[in-house]
């Protein structure tokens, strides 16, 4: 009897931590929703649907500030239109439910999708197959290997290189630096990499990139990274997030340390959190642009694109709008109005 | 009526059925070729998992690091692609078998080290995920990381089939286009159920996960047969791999992430019962194409993603019920028919 009820204790138990497993499942069945209402669209991609009314979509990577403020800015636009129905999608972070995404839209006969790629090539192929059926994709901040109607971007290169000057100033032109890098995969990891490090080549040749190590666009990983890079390395004195987030989370560490005053921290992107803690005193220094401002015109090209009847077959090559973007410190931080901060 | 009831799952695929008439009604372009051509692709790779994952719970364990093998396999695959050019024909094996021992290894520490199959699948999800990250073609040399992956044999993967064209039938009504991942599919569908039902070899997984201490004193080799079904578990992740490799032309570190919580609950729709012994291999198909078109369907409705996800729990919720109480009922007929009653 006891043996039974042994037996039926183990199943017990399974079943519990089957259960525990199962009940996340519950999230992981909707982690591959491949289609998103894209409803009253013809199959053709430039043709508009029979009610003279234009479809277009924005596949973001996951929700975030950046994209959300994108996703105003592009609706502010469109709306004005009063002929266009726009949606925002969720990329959930996984490369597999964009590329379904992507399939849907261009199934149903989207006129246009805005995307923020997740990964640079993985997206290329629906990119390519979007452009087969004269479906225009706009990217934004995110480039495609796959050519493209349109890509908005923050201007990623010559900015980190500007960050790197004004980081190299603060710093004295000496020194040891972290890059709080992305992972490998995105054609904007390379650019504000190689911003950074072609700046401090050109304007501060001798502070050393001491170490450059991935920490996944978060705070809290970011957190981890540099505490572990301080620990082997607690001369370095200078931090470039190659995103906010990641700076935050330097900023964080510092204070937990107790030396934020002798850190110079730089993040990228230029998002409320960080501009507020720039005002704290906290955070040196960012690339602030305003991503309203980007939203709109990527909405602005899709407009004239579909009211165009322009099909995506028909571009030559890329078009590559770079926004204009200032370096913001605690010097010039009060400039940027509350309406231009997402 | 009695020739119904011998059709396996026909419960869950009644279900299927009248879910597909409703939104073939309701959801707009639900009733597309193009829409059917995204569900067979879209939700191939996710039926393989399933199909893998279904003889780990058979054999009364669970597998959570598929997810973990999809991404060490895909990246197996783009390194030797991208970093040694091994052709596609090599590299593709290659990774199979990677993926293969990796569930192995899983099964050998569930058998050997006695670890529970939860922890020990929990802990070589993690320990998998991290070699990808250190095996990581795109970390070593980052400027692979943007060149995707052209390989005919690895690309050729991703080919979709005009069947309707072929047989004429598209004459008459607009067929989707097969992928080929579908037709990967049905052979391991095919293989699966038939080595379930008419082996030994594969009849040994549902004896051991109904009564694992009589399986052993029945002669049948328990460690071996679970060792065995981690192992297939792995290899369906290896080729999930390869299918989604083909189709996103390229491996990232993330790939894969959370997709064994999709495998489980198809899985378990599909029937596989979680207290082991029971279940076949169309169940997980049919439980994985469900899920696709739930998902599909409201999404054409326009139901928010985020009530779409609560629907997948409430049925994957009702699975589970249904299970219990189905086993509730077999333990009393059991001891109905032990009384003489």
């Amino acid at each position: 009897m006891s043996d039974k009820k042994e037996v039926l204790g183990d199943s017990q138990r399974r079943s519990f931590l089957k259960g525990v497993a199962l009940g996340s499942a519950a999230l992981g069945a909707g982690l591959v929703s491949p289609s998103m209402p894209v409803a009253g669209l013809g199959q053709q991609g430039v043709a508009r649907a029979a009610d003279g009314r234009y479809k277009m979509a924005f596949i973001q990577w996951q929700p975030h500030t950046v994209p959300a403020a994108w996703s105003n800015g592009i609706k502010e636009v469109l709306d004005t239109q009063n002929n266009i129905d726009y949606q925002l999608l969720d990329g959930q972070n996984k490369v597999e439910v964009q590329v379904s995404l992507m399939d849907t839209l261009i199934n149903e006969g989207a006129n246009v999708i805005f995307l923020q790629p997740i990964d640079s090539v993985a997206l290329g192929p629906s990119i390519k197959k979007a452009r087969r059926r004269g479906i225009s994709v706009i990217t934004l901040n995110i480039d495609a290997a796959e050519e493209h109607a349109a890509h908005v971007e923050m201007n990623h290169y010559f900015g980190a290189m500007d960050i790197a000057k004004e980081m190299g100033n603060r710093m004295g032109g000496k020194g040891k630096v972290a890059i709080l890098n992305a992972p490998p995969g995105i054609i904007i990891r390379d650019q504000r990499t190689n911003g950074f490090i072609d700046g401090m080549k050109e304007h501060h040749p001798n502070i050393e990139i001491a170490a450059d190590q991935v920490a996944d666009w978060s705070r809290k990983k970011a957190q981890d990274v540099l505490f572990n890079i301080l620990t082997a390395q607690p001369d370095i004195t200078g931090v470039y997030g190659i995103n906010d987030s990641m700076a935050l989370g330097a900023v964080d560490v510092a204070k937990q340390k107790g030396i934020l005053d002798k850190m110079v921290i730089f993040g990228n992107d230029g998002e409320r959190a960080a501009l507020e803690s720039i005002e704290n005193g906290e955070l040196t220094g960012t690339q602030y642009t305003d991503v309203y401002q980007q939203g709109r015109f990527a909405g602005s090209v899709a407009s004239v694109l579909a009211s165009g009847g322009v099909s995506a077959k028909s571009f030559e090559q890329q078009g590559k709008l770079l926004m204009p973007y200032t370096i913001a410190t605690a010097e010039n931080v009060s400039s940027i109005q509350p309406a231009q901060r997402w | 009526m009695s020739l119904l009831r011998r059709i396996p799952n026909l419960e869950l695929l009644a279900f299927f059925v009248v879910l597909s008439v409703f939104f073939c009604f309701y959801a707009p372009h639900f009733n597309t070729a193009s829409n059917v051509e995204n569900l067979l692709s879209g939700y191939a790779f996710i039926a393989i998992l399933a199909i893998g994952q279904s003889y780990p719970i058979m054999v009364r364990g669970i597998d959570l690091s598929i997810g973990s093998i999809v991404a060490l396999g895909a990246m197996i695959i783009f390194d030797l692609v991208m970093i040694w050019e091994v052709p596609g024909y090599l590299a593709m094996p290659l990774a199979l078998c990677v993926a293969l021992a990796a569930g192995a290894v899983n099964g050998a520490l569930i058998v050997y080290c006695r670890l529970q199959p939860f922890v020990a699948t929990l802990a070589s999800m993690a320990a998998y995920r991290g070699l990808v990250y250190a095996i990581s073609g795109r970390q070593l040399f980052p400027e692979l990381a943007t060149k995707p992956i052209r390989d005919p044999w690895i690309t050729g993967i991703e080919e979709y089939y005009d069947i309707g064209g072929a047989t004429g039938l598209d004459q008459v009504v607009n067929l989707p286009w097969i992928p080929l991942s579908f037709l990967i599919l049905i052979a391991v569908m095919v293989t699966s159920q038939v080595m379930l039902s008419h082996t030994n070899f594969g009849k040994n997984f549902k004896i051991t996960g109904g009564n694992p201490e009589a399986a052993r004193l029945a002669g049948i080799n328990t460690k071996r047969t679970i060792i065995s079904a981690y192992a297939i578990s792995g290899f369906c992740a290896g080729l999930a791999a390869i299918i989604l490799v083909a189709r996103l032309t390229t491996a990232t570190e993330a790939l894969g992430n959370g997709m064994e919580l999709t495998a489980i609950a198809a899985a378990v729709i599909g029937g596989i019962s979680l207290q082991g012994g029971l279940g076949n291999s169309i169940g997980p198909v049919v439980g994985a194409f469900l899920l696709g078109i739930i998902l599909i369907g409201l999404t054409l409705m326009g139901v928010s993603q985020f009530v779409q996800q609560i629907l997948s729990g409430a049925i994957l919720v009702g699975a589970v019920t249904y299970d219990l109480y189905m086993s509730k009922t077999r333990a009393r007929r059991a001891r109905a028919l032990q009384s003489g009653v």
